[in-house]
């Protein structure tokens, strides 16, 4: 059998989150969740808490933003919304979701990538506006990962309804649409090397690769306009389309213009 | 002459109505949704905030609800609020009846601190300032019903600094002596220790939020 990004994925997924319960196990050398964590010592931060605390908050810490900076140039080399296909346990849930959303063949609606990019910048907007951190309150990400940690299980009700809207209403709109972290990481993902390749001369055009991607609409200037690389920052760069390629005609790749 | 671009089927009108409204239309309702229960913690009471904390106002635009300090808590005495704190979901407090504060001379909690709403440069538990606490049912006080109880004294880590005991007559038997616990506020940190140590059912002695200092122009 043949090397599946999938299953490398899928450790990291939920070796994030064997992670976060760590210090359940009375282990000490991570705390924190994906807001700000400490990991043998080293602070790291998402630049979306700091840039959110730092604007609603009017505080400023040194070390806070050069823990978000670390955790901003490791995205930027890995890909930017790598964040959101390998790390985020909220991609997690509604990528299982989706299977079943398949399976019953509803909400097959889609709503346009660009609104993440809006909504992380109204979310900064509103933070500075009202002195509260917007998404930090909200955030299904720190919900599921404070469920994980102190086991406060009520507000996963939020998830749900999450998850319920994106199988019967549309598809992955949390995710495509309207997360702010995730319309951060794809400023990052425009400027990153690392991407998914397209040899033009293997592919029969099969179309598998944009049923199976979360975010089809980026495959389109490499499959219709034969362009050699996926260069939106709304890729995840989850490899799902490199698995199922059937003549390898996608690939991994690095930045050539 | 006709267009040799092929059209990529989006027209203005599916533009403005997937691009634009629709968004706009979930991004609106998600904030009305969001304000029903968005309220300012403090709308409901008074939260003590682990050692160092900003003003509440500051405190909750700057806290990320990481939960760092809640795991650098020896004690577990630092929880974090749930759906009922509205805007303050997922922020740290304690709850002294549980748990108090036991004051660590290193104050862990604030230096895990990662984005300055816990002021990681406490060094003095000293110069703490969670709260003051009030005796608030002195019917029920055992102290002041002339009984030699004086546990809260007793347990304060602050003992004759925040707490002192002022003697004065029992008029009641007329021949004994009520030992009043005086809190000074200070010198109190509000650690709670005195709110978890009141022997009665109902703590007679809490934490509150400390009133504002007041510039004093009578001389005594």
């Amino acid at each position: 059998m043949s090397f599946k990004w999938i299953i490398a994925r899928r450790l990291v997924q939920v070796s994030v989150i064997a992670l976060i319960a760590t210090p359940l196990l009375g282990l000490t050398f991570f705390q924190g969740n994906l807001s700000a964590a400490a990991l043998f010592g080293i602070g790291l931060a998402d630049p979306l808490a700091f840039l959110q605390a730092s604007l609603a908050g009017r505080v400023f810490v040194a070390s806070f933003l050069g823990s978000a900076l670390l955790v901003s140039a490791f995205y930027l080399i890995t890909g930017g919304r790598t964040f959101c296909g390998w790390v985020c346990p909220v991609y997690l849930i509604t990528e299982i979701g989706d299977k079943f959303r398949g399976r019953l063949g509803t909400g097959g609606r889609s709503y346009p990538l660009a609104t993440v990019r809006w909504s992380f910048a109204v979310t900064l907007a509103l933070s500075l506006a009202t002195g509260i951190p917007l998404f930090e309150v909200l955030s299904p990400i720190g919900i599921s990962t404070r469920a994980v940690m102190f086991k406060a299980l009520l507000p996963l009700l939020l998830v749900a309804v999450i998850l319920v809207v994106e199988m019967f209403v549309a598809r992955r709109i949390w995710c495509r649409s309207l997360c702010p972290a995730g319309g951060f990481y794809s400023l990052l993902g425009r400027f990153s090397p690392a991407r998914v390749g397209f040899t033009r001369s293997l592919c029969t055009g099969c179309g598998k690769c944009s049923r199976v991607c979360p975010v089809e609409e980026v495959l389109v200037p490499a499959l219709v306009d034969g362009e050699r690389q996926v260069v939106s920052g709304d890729c995840t760069r989850c490899g799902d389309c490199i698995d199922i390629c059937p003549t390898r005609a996608l690939g991994v790749d690095v930045w050539y213009k | 002459m006709k267009s040799e671009i092929p059209h990529s089927g989006i027209t203005r009108r599916r533009f403005l109505k997937d691009g634009v409204l629709v968004p706009l239309a979930l991004i609106l309702a998600g904030g009305g949704l969001s304000t029903l229960f968005l309220r300012r913690a403090d709308v409901r009471g008074f939260y003590l905030r682990p050692p160092g904390a900003l003003e509440e106002v500051r405190f909750l635009g700057a806290c990320i609800k990481c939960g760092k300090c809640a795991q650098a808590c020896p004690y577990n005495s630092i929880r974090m609020a749930g759906g009922e704190a509205g805007v303050g979901i997922g922020t740290p407090h304690i709850i002294a009846r549980d748990i108090p504060c036991y004051l660590c001379p290193d104050i862990p909690c604030a230096k895990a601190c990662p984005s300055g709403a816990l002021d990681r440069s406490l060094e003095d538990v000293e110069k703490i300032t969670m709260g003051t606490a009030v005796i608030v049912d002195r019917e029920n006080c055992l102290s002041l019903r002339g009984l030699r109880c004086e546990v809260c004294y007793r347990q304060c880590p602050l003992i004759d600094k925040a707490i002192t005991l002022q003697p004065r007559h029992n008029e009641r038997t007329g021949f004994h002596s009520i030992m009043e616990p005086v809190i000074h506020r200070e010198k109190c940190v509000g650690c709670g220790i005195c709110e978890n140590a009141c022997v009665r059912e109902k703590p007679v002695i809490v934490v509150i939020k400390s009133p504002p200092l007041q510039k004093d122009s009578y001389e005594f």
